[in-house]
């Protein structure tokens, strides 16, 4: 198994020197051998326990090692399976570019895909610091390169460069965490982690380490990358990055929560509140969306939020001495990883499917799609409903998890932890309900009605292909959703062999619930086939007739009488004012214009925490950087000068022995 | 078993009475009590008109919606029997199912590209997001009361804990009894008799549905009334006296809700339409002070 997995990384190389038709073809194959050996280890894992494989590569603390604990396969699977998705839909969505693009720019893409699925794994399965590390930035440098595929759009670059330079902040901030941690225990790893927890104060290190994974992972107010990289990448790019990439930040998060010793009621707390704040606000922001994919991006955020309220609530949980709030917190949110990984890659690749068919994504000129797609609404509205929590589907699982705990708690709660307690649910209700207000405009407003702008092309289905990872995609989401208690109690299982707390009287309790759940779930279907089984025989049996809408007695109402992404965020918008940056572009007719001239109408809303957290620094370095150019003056006298300075800086410091 | 078939012989008269009482108050004498279910089954066997721009979202969201509902039905219990299904937590699903039947009918409102339709959409989607955290404070105050996280266990535990259960059960029923109005588009939040259709809320979405699709709509909404009433009368009757007894006193209440509402809409004139999200959060203000009410009887500060 190591071969193939060395054989695969090795071989990654042959993607240049092949003609172009063929690149893709290896690229699949080397996916599938990555597949087959880390699934292989993953699920060995999981079943038996730990597995160590040793890499032959040396580092000077000795052989790299892939340690593969529960956790680390749980996530390895999570990354095989959307990597493979991502890859399969990559076929179709690529094909445009194909005879567009340059060679060496597809063999590159294709690489970096490869190499991002290879990183990710090994980022789950490296312990070593240093390696780790090294995981991590290719993790970061290929996702980079993945996102400026259309490096030819000005905006697109500048989003990569972007999110390369958050990435590396996120880098040097767990680089840092690390580093602490081995000054202190003389260990760069997350052993030495573990020792520095057991002497000192958990929670500066673990918020540096929160810090670091959160960028990755998209807490507000570490976000400000994601928003802007997932509508520039490519759909099957965003799909992976939203779907399994991110998730590496709740891996680390989850990794060195497992570690934590004390401080835990601060840090789950802060964690909580930081979860809430996302969700909330991630969910808030994408109603304010027009653009479907950047609406999809901070859905990711809210998302995130939501396994953030799940890790705050378990580690809460593990401060007050209640088992069954960690483990249920905990259990809600890693299962929520696999849950946003399934849907959200669903609603990237069938964003993309909008864009194959459509060349836009805006919604302000979508609609009426669904009668042209009938499988991509079908699918877009199975992972519309999944993310927005609504049983039959499988998001409803991981968030009555996190209820169940809370709820279970609730009786026997201090003051503090039952307000606390109260907050998390009315987090997560509030959430819930406006994932509904999103996601009815989403699929409304892109889907449904009539077009909203003038039409230019034919628009039609995608090819077969392009639909079958949604397919699959699918077969879970419902497969988790009429199976709960199975996965239920395997990330319970993962969690056990995780914290080392006995779940005897856990498992069963939950089981119960879920099993109830998952034939309510069944029930449910049932109960909508016999409805509508019976609703058809009755139309089979009465006139039915096709007519215009009613439209109030006016007849002659067009496409531009529906309501617009715009008008749908309008009630909420006037609710949350505050928190949003809105403004309204429009010159209202004056009294000369009899005649007037046709107008536009432009709304925009801007991410007031990034404003204030990431604009208001970029804002003042712009305004004084350029004061430092005085230095750059063009003379070589003056060139010479400036290293001379520093010599003699460095020399005065040696011999005044001062650092 | 029980609170099925109870809720079922509720669901018959209910309507009926709302309708009566406020032809009662207008003056008029009305027509008789069985008259909405016969417009009902009249609906169910008429033939279909569909918009042109409609699609097979439009067709599947009534049924959708109804079996949302019916399934619902299952979960709500009647005092110490217990309902079809139990499970702790089973609150939550109950909520998340009827989001399910939201969401579709939200969906078919905007499938037919209508103006109107989409305002009574947005709307719905609105206000159903800001009453779901009164029903869940509210639900979490009584588990935090009770002990306990099942609908049933919930309201079976309610009356004997001890001589604070009657504020307890009192304000609770109160704020379910809002909350019915809101998630059934009555007044004052939704006046389903406006003919208006810039100011309607639930019936404007409903505008293109016909035939089986509106009686089966117009089905779901009262059986959801009823769900929602049953719960706040749970809260109100005594657990003390006689099984037969409470019976005879829960068909009785649910006429009496029924009156109310039709006394409301009666006397009452509507919100302003931007005064209604005030009216909604005030609902979960109020069960905000259940939570503290049940903090304090618990002595937990």
């Amino acid at each position: 198994m190591i071969l193939i997995f060395k054989f695969a990384l090795l071989f990654s190389f042959g993607i240049f020197i092949l003609p172009k038709k063929w690149k893709y073809a290896l690229g699949l194959a080397l996916h599938i051998l990555l597949i087959v050996s880390t699934g292989n280890w993953a699920l060995n894992a999981l079943m038996i326990g730990t597995q160590t494989i040793s890499l032959d590569i040396a580092t000077w603390s000795g052989p790299i090692q892939l340690v593969i604990d529960p956790l680390s396969a749980y996530f390895m699977l999570i990354i095989n399976l959307i990597c493979f998705c991502g890859i399969l839909y990559a076929a179709g969505y690529l094909k445009p570019y194909m005879p567009k693009k340059r060679s060496v720019f597809i063999s590159l893409h294709l690489f970096s895909f490869l190499w991002l699925h290879g990183a990710m794994l090994l980022v789950t399965s490296m312990r070593d610091g240093i390696a780790f590390l090294l995981a991590w930035e290719l993790m970061s440098l290929f996702s980079f390169i993945l996102v400026i595929f259309e490096a030819q759009k000005e905006s697109t670059l500048k989003t990569g460069i972007n999110y390369l330079l958050q990435m590396h902040l996120g880098f040097a901030l767990i680089m840092i965490s690390f580093l602490i941690a081995a000054n202190q225990t003389g260990e760069l790893s997350f052993a030495g982690v573990a020792k520095y927890f057991t002497q000192y104060n958990n929670a500066p290190l673990f918020l540096l380490f929160f810090a670091g994974f959160g960028i990755k992972a998209g807490f507000i107010p570490l976000h400000s990358w994601l928003p802007r990289a997932h509508p520039a990448a490519p759909s099957h790019v965003s799909g992976v990055m939203s779907g399994v990439m991110i998730k590496m930040g709740i891996y680390g998060i989850f990794r060195v929560v497992s570690l934590l010793q004390n401080d835990l009621m601060t840090i789950g707390i802060i964690v909580l509140a930081v979860g809430v704040v996302s969700g909330l606000l991630g969910v808030i922001m994408a109603i304010m969306q027009h653009d479907l994919k950047k609406l999809l991006a901070y859905h990711s955020i809210e998302n995130i939020g939501i396994i953030g309220i799940g890790i705050g609530v378990g580690i809460l949980g593990k401060a007050i001495g209640d088992d069954y709030l960690m483990i249920l917190g905990l259990a809600g949110a890693l299962l929520h990883n696999l849950n946003h990984a399934l849907f959200k890659s669903l609603l990237f690749f069938t964003a993309g499917n909008i864009f194959y068919a459509t060349h836009t994504v805006n919604m302000d000129s979508l609609g009426g799609l669904v009668n042209k797609m009938k499988y991509t609404s079908t699918a877009f509205l199975i992972g519309a409903l999944a993310i927005s929590g609504i049983p039959p589907f499988n998001g409803f699982i991981s968030e009555f998890l996190i209820y169940s705990g809370i709820l279970h708690h609730l009786p026997a709660a201090t003051f503090w932890m039952s307000l606390v307690g109260v907050a998390a649910v009315l987090g997560l209700v509030l959430i819930g309900g406006l994932c509904i207000y999103c996601f009815t405009k989403a699929f409304g407003m892109s889907f449904l009605g009539t077009r909203r702008s003038e039409q230019h092309h034919l628009v039609e289905e995608v090819p077969p292909f392009m639909l079958f990872p949604a397919v699959l995609i699918i077969g879970l989401i419902l497969f988790i959703g009429l199976r709960s208690a199975f996965f239920g109690e395997a990330v319970i299982n993962i969690l056990q062999q995780l914290t080392n707390v006995s779940t005897v009287g856990i498992t069963p309790e939950i089981v119960h619930s879920l099993t109830a759940v998952s034939n309510i779930n069944i029930l449910l279907i049932i109960v909508m086939g016999v409805v509508f089984g019976v609703r058809t025989w009755q139309q089979r049996r009465v006139k039915v007739e096709q007519r215009p809408t009613w439209g109030c007695g006016y007849s002659a109402g067009d496409f531009r009488h529906q309501y617009t992404p715009t008008s749908y965020a309008d009630s909420l918008r006037q609710l949350v004012d505050p928190l949003i940056d809105y403004t309204r572009h429009y010159k209202s007719f004056t009294e000369k214009e009899i005649f007037p001239p046709p107008k536009t109408f432009h709304t925009e809303s801007k991410d007031l925490v990034e404003e204030k957290t990431v604009l208001s620094w970029v804002h003042l370095l712009v305004k004084y950087l350029p004061k430092a150019g005085v230095a750059q003056s063009g003379l070589i006298n003056h060139y010479l000068i400036y290293p001379l300075i520093f010599l003699v800086l460095i020399g005065l410091l040696t011999i005044l022995n001062i650092m | 078993m029980l609170s099925l078939v109870l809720i079922l012989l509720a669901c018959i008269y209910f309507p009926g009475v709302i309708v009566k009482v406020k032809a009662f108050f207008s003056g008029r004498k009305g027509p008789g009590i069985l008259q909405p279910w016969s417009d009902i089954f009249r609906l169910l066997k008429k033939g279909s008109v569909y918009s042109t721009s409609s699609s097979f979202i439009f067709q599947i969201g009534a049924s959708v919606y109804f079996s949302t509902v019916v399934i619902a039905a299952l979960f709500v219990p009647f005092q110490e029997t217990t309902a079809l299904v139990s499970f702790n937590g089973d609150f939550v699903l109950f909520a998340y199912l009827l989001g399910l039947g939201r969401f579709l009918i939200i969906l078919s409102a905007l499938d037919v590209s209508s103006g109107f339709e989409g305002m009574g959409a947005n709307r719905e989607a609105f206000y159903s997001m800001l009453i779901e955290p009164a029903f869940f404070i509210l639900l979490g105050a009584l588990a935090m009361f009770t002990g306990y996280t099942s609908f049933h266990d919930i309201f079976a535990s309610l009356h004997y804990h001890n001589y604070f259960s009657g504020i307890i059960a009192i304000i609770a029923g109160y704020v379910l009894a809002n909350i019915t109005l809101v998630e059934t588009s009555r007044l004052p939040v939704d006046d389903p008799l406006t003919h208006l259709e810039l100011t309607m809320v639930h019936e404007v979405m409903v505008l293109d549905h016909s035939g089986f699709d509106l009686g089966i709509i117009k089905t779901a909404n009262n059986l959801k009334f009823v769900l929602f009433s049953s719960l706040s009368a749970n809260c109100f009757i005594p657990q003390s006296l006689d099984l037969s007894l409470r019976i005879a006193i829960f068909l009785v209440l649910q006429v009496f809700f029924a009156g109310g509402i039709g006394w409301l809409e009666s006397f009452r004139a509507r919100n302003k339409m931007a005064m209604n999200a005030q009216y909604i959060l005030s609902v979960s203000a109020i069960a905000m002070i259940l939570i503290f009410v049940v903090i304090i009887i618990k002595n937990r500060i």
